[in-house]
């Protein structure tokens, strides 16, 4: 199994797999000249690793994301869905800062579309 | 060209950015960043600094889309107007482009569709239209204008100037409460 490591710039976010861990974690903004392309390799790199190993955490920082990143997130969560209606173990740890809580209504708007555990962590930076 | 008179005015109407020319991404992510930051040392709630910004990208990844989708030469045409500024408690983001005439009509009734959206309804909206599949090649998700809607909480405005037979200038406008 490949591993997956995007690096973080400006608009868009770090995306790398601990391996140890068995965690994906995306920290950083998200606003790419074009969400499609840039979430086309994520999306892909996770459909493999689920077809390999039945489990994912997904351990996610953004404090921005435009409209279409959104979109993508969306589509990452449903494949998470299918892992886990299949009987993987899949969750999402969301971490956000107390002082922006439209990351908080995000967190809650993509919490409502799963039924795999979502714990959404309020933190400090 | 008189600066200063430039300046005065700027300053008169609360104009803290303003952007004329071609753009790239780049310049989109230049702008953005210094907006925050400019922001950050407004001693404002982090939510408007949040909501400003939004409404910024949202708007300025969409015009450069459309102008992107409908090929619209660089140069005059293909550039973009950006104004950031601050009347009062509000803060104002203004983007205007060229459009094609013959666009003008969907436009504005996809914005007056959207004005007349309550808050929930605006929600349900986004929600379906996250979860519909978009034509191949698609540049955005659809919901950009929607999303600008949705923070503002006072819709969007927009004015049409006639440029030629083939343009239109489009201008967008939307408000943001300082919280």
């Amino acid at each position: 199994m490949r591993t997956l490591n995007i690096a973080q710039s400006q608009s868009t976010p770090q995306i790398s797999y601990d391996r140890q861990e068995h965690v994906l974690r995306i920290t950083g903004e998200s606003y790419p000249e074009n969400s499609f392309e840039f979430y086309a390799p994520v999306t892909a790199w996770v459909k493999e690793h689920l077809a390999v190993e039945n489990r994912l955490r997904l351990d996610i920082n953004v404090s921005y994301m435009n409209s279409s990143s959104t979109k993508c997130m969306l589509d990452l969560l449903d494949l998470l869905e299918d892992a886990h209606q299949k009987g993987g173990a899949i969750d999402i740890v969301w971490r956000y800062d107390r002082d922006n809580p439209r990351s908080l209504d995000l967190a809650e708007e993509f919490k409502e579309e799963v039924t795999f555990p979502f714990s959404i962590v309020s933190e400090e930076f | 060209m008189d600066l200063f008179q430039l300046r005065e005015q700027f300053s008169n109407d609360g104009i803290m950015m303003c952007f004329n020319g071609p753009f790239s991404h780049s310049i989109i992510e230049e702008m953005g960043t210094a907006i925050k930051n400019h922001l950050a040392n407004e001693n404002i709630a982090r939510v408007a600094v949040q909501d400003v910004f939004a409404a910024y990208i949202e708007m300025t990844q969409n015009a450069r889309n459309y102008l992107t989708r409908r090929d619209i030469p660089t140069g005059d045409t293909g550039s973009a107007t950006i104004m950031i500024a601050k009347k009062d408690d509000i803060y104002v983001v203004t983007s205007g482009n060229v459009v094609l005439r013959e666009d003008i009509a969907e436009l504005t009734s996809r914005v007056d569709g959207i004005n007349a959206l309550d808050l929930d309804s605006l929600k349900k909206e986004i929600r379906r239209q996250l979860r519909s599949e978009l034509p191949p090649g698609s540049l955005g998700a659809g919901i950009g204008l929607m999303e600008m809607a949705k923070r503002s909480g006072s819709g969007l405005e927009y004015s049409i100037r006639e440029i030629d037979d083939r343009f239109s200038f489009f201008t967008l406008r939307v408000q943001i409460q300082q919280a």
